[in-house]
């Protein structure tokens, strides 16, 4: 399973960690990056990753996206959905043009976003972006392989007659060698503790594997190691919140509401959760061998000093994140009933390690590993499963 | 054409056209389709099979010789090759080994591979619309209901069941699903005709599945028989068809490549 960066704001911090070899790839951002500016970027840096097209809105020239050629707004002023009849080929043209010239590995067709999506969805995603982009690709002879975008909302996996629906039509087209797979969901907290829905996931990611799909999980957090049971063919590492968990709200031209700045926090991977650094501090104050509970890096020296000021906008605590998670991924079992059995042994592990935290130092909701018994009875769950 | 043509017999007769063997002195032995236009839409599936049939140019289907249509008399007329052999429905019995009836899938889908990838699906795959060669190679007629999926569709979205023959068609046909029909619509009924080969009853027949339900209702419910009393069940079989026959055309085979591997990694000699 690979392990691809999801970039956004401050993509630097992932291309500088690509190149000193951690992740197995990029997964580019027209909204946070200029056009043309990705064009000039190396292409060893993008020869084993994808641009995420992000027409998830058509026509909201939120940051850079306006820079692309395949914008609809650069192929009409005020480009609505009724365009797209007349447009969508033009836009094919320009959005697989685009992805060819900056030789990517994968050539991924856009998908739009709607809060619930029409009935018109599937024959609307048919006509304007999946048969024109297989024309197309088939038209010149183009040998990348093809990804669909999806966007999963919970109801596709919670809903049988919904989830019926969206993979007979995912894996009725010959052509598409995979999906670019984006969970969307509302939940609220940092860490999904939705033990129906984490064990859909899995099931639904498992289909499309016994249907020699590829499967590339985006947006994906800390579940993405959840994930990595169903045998996916890779999830993702981001920096900020909004590139740990999909949301519409980061495409739209002018976000809802004031900004807010989440607290910093620090992965562990013998935690299996991002913790507040307030409470790194009262560890370190309250516990003589903290420092054993998290990882160790180049980062960490600087992050362990009193005096590190920490904020979220600070790179250590995302390249820390990056590098741990990308080597705990690697040291995954390469076989799946392997792996489960492994992931439920670092689940006792990280609960056990709670235990001990938490008899000196509290810890909110956040913090505090209670996803972890949802994620061992998942993986039961789904071990269960396979063996039916 | 047809009038340098000799009538030699007739082959079927009812009320969509008649069907007749005669001889044409270039062509040989050649069948004469006569029938009338009942409507814009039947006009059009002539139409679409006549097109199809004449690019073809494939051994798994019958060569178009000529189609013409009088408008005053609103009626049709074809002429395609005669193929020798018989129906796959008079051959039943002969076939009877998984090894003979994975070939003969096998060469059926090196026959339907050629719609598939125009984006076309047969929708009425039967033992009746398979002729076998007398050197055994299948042959597949009639596409009067193939579906264009890259055409606009000329069946109601509102009719209770898409065009088919309903106890060999798939789930989503009977229940008039378009969106879903593609190739693995045409797995379905490959699924049935392999295990109709091999137990010698329809799969889904109540009298054999033990219920009070038609073929269809047992289809809809995915109840159908893998081993019957003098047949018992085969595991290359049976793995196969638990996996061709599924309800929701995701569980079924994704495409015919992976449909093709599986035989051929299943058939012993």
């Amino acid at each position: 399973m690979k392990v691809y960066h999801q970039t956004g704001f401050r993509y630097q911090w992932n291309l500088e960690c690509y190149q000193s070899g951690i992740g197995d790839g990029i997964i580019f951002s027209p909204v946070n990056i200029d056009a043309d500016k990705l064009l000039g970027i190396d292409k060893k840096l993008k020869s084993a990753g994808f641009l995420d097209p992000q027409l998830y809105l058509l026509n909201e020239a939120k940051g850079a996206l306006e820079t692309y050629p395949y914008f609809p707004g650069n192929l009409k002023p005020d480009f609505s959905t009724p365009d797209m009849d007349s447009s969508h080929v033009q836009l094919t043209r320009l959005c697989i043009d685009y992805q060819m010239a900056n030789k990517f590995r994968f050539i991924v067709i856009p998908t739009r976003h709607y809060e619930e999506n029409p009935s018109t969805f599937f024959s609307q995603s048919n006509d304007y972006f999946i048969t024109p982009f297989c024309d197309y690709i088939e038209e010149q002879n183009i040998k990348n392989e093809i990804l669909l975008s999806v966007i999963v909302k919970p109801i596709m996996l919670n809903d049988v007659e919904k989830r019926n629906e969206v993979l007979n039509w995912i894996t009725g087209r010959q052509k598409v060698e995979g999906v670019y797979m984006i969970l969307e969901n509302s939940f609220v907290g940092k860490q999904i503790k939705d033990f129906e829905y984490l064990f859909n996931v899995l099931k639904f990611i498992r289909i499309l594997k016994d249907n020699q799909m590829q499967v590339h999980i985006g947006y994906t957090n800390t579940e993405g190691l959840l994930y990595s049971v169903a045998m996916p063919d890779s999830i993702t590492i981001g920096s900020y919140e909004n590139l740990r968990s999909f949301g519409i709200k980061r495409f739209r031209d002018q976000e809802n509401g004031p900004m807010r700045s989440p607290k910093a926090r620090l992965y562990s991977s013998r935690l299996l959760q991002w913790m507040d650094y307030q409470y790194v501090e009262a560890m370190r104050h309250l516990i003589p061998d903290y420092e054993s509970y998290f990882d160790d890096s180049e980062y960490r020296p600087l992050m362990f000093k009193p005096d590190y000021n920490w904020h979220f906008q600070k790179p250590e605590p995302y390249k820390h994140y990056f590098k741990i998670f990308y080597n705990q991924v690697r040291n995954l079992p390469e076989k799946q009933s392997g792996r489960i059995d492994f992931l439920k042994n670092e689940v006792g592990n990280a609960l056990s390690r709670f235990k001990e935290i938490e008899n000196v130092v509290l810890l909110d909701d956040d913090s505090n590993g209670s996803h972890l018994p949802t994620w061992f009875n998942v993986l039961n769950a789904f071990q269960k499963e396979l063996a039916q | 054409m047809i009038k340098n043509c000799r009538i030699i017999k007739d082959l079927a007769q009812g009320g969509q056209k008649t069907v007749k063997l005669a001889e044409h002195p270039n062509f040989g032995l050649v069948v004469i389709k006569h029938g009338p236009i009942k409507s814009f839409t039947s006009l059009e599936r002539i139409k679409r099979e006549v097109e199809l049939l004449t690019v073809l140019r494939s051994d798994f289907y019958p060569r178009q010789h000529h189609f013409s249509i009088d408008v005053k008399t609103r009626e049709f007329e074809i002429v395609e090759e005669y193929i020798e052999g018989g129906t796959l429905r008079e051959a039943m019995g002969t076939l009877k080994s998984t090894d003979e009836i994975f070939r003969l899938i096998y060469g059926l889908t090196e026959g339907l591979k050629i719609i598939w990838d125009k984006n076309i699906v047969h929708r009425d795959l039967k033992p009746e619309n398979i002729i076998i060669r007398p050197d055994g190679r299948p042959c597949i007629i009639d596409l009067g209901i193939a579906r264009f999926l890259d055409l606009e569709a000329l069946t109601k979205t509102i009719s209770p069941l898409g065009p088919c023959t309903p106890v060999y068609a798939a789930p989503e046909q009977l229940s008039n699903n378009k969106r879903i029909i593609d190739a693995r619509t045409d797995f379905f009924a490959l699924g049935i005709i392999a295990l109709e080969l091999y137990l010698g009853v329809h799969p889904f027949d109540p009298i054999f599945v033990g219920n009070q339900y038609s073929i269809v209702e047992n289809i809809l419910q995915n109840k159908f028989i893998l081993e019957k009393d003098n047949v018992s069940c085969d595991k290359r079989m049976s793995d196969f068809i638990q996996k061709i026959l599924q309800l929701q055309p995701y569980q079924r085979f994704r495409n015919y490549q992976m449909l093709q591997s599986y035989i051929s990694q299943n058939v012993i000699s």
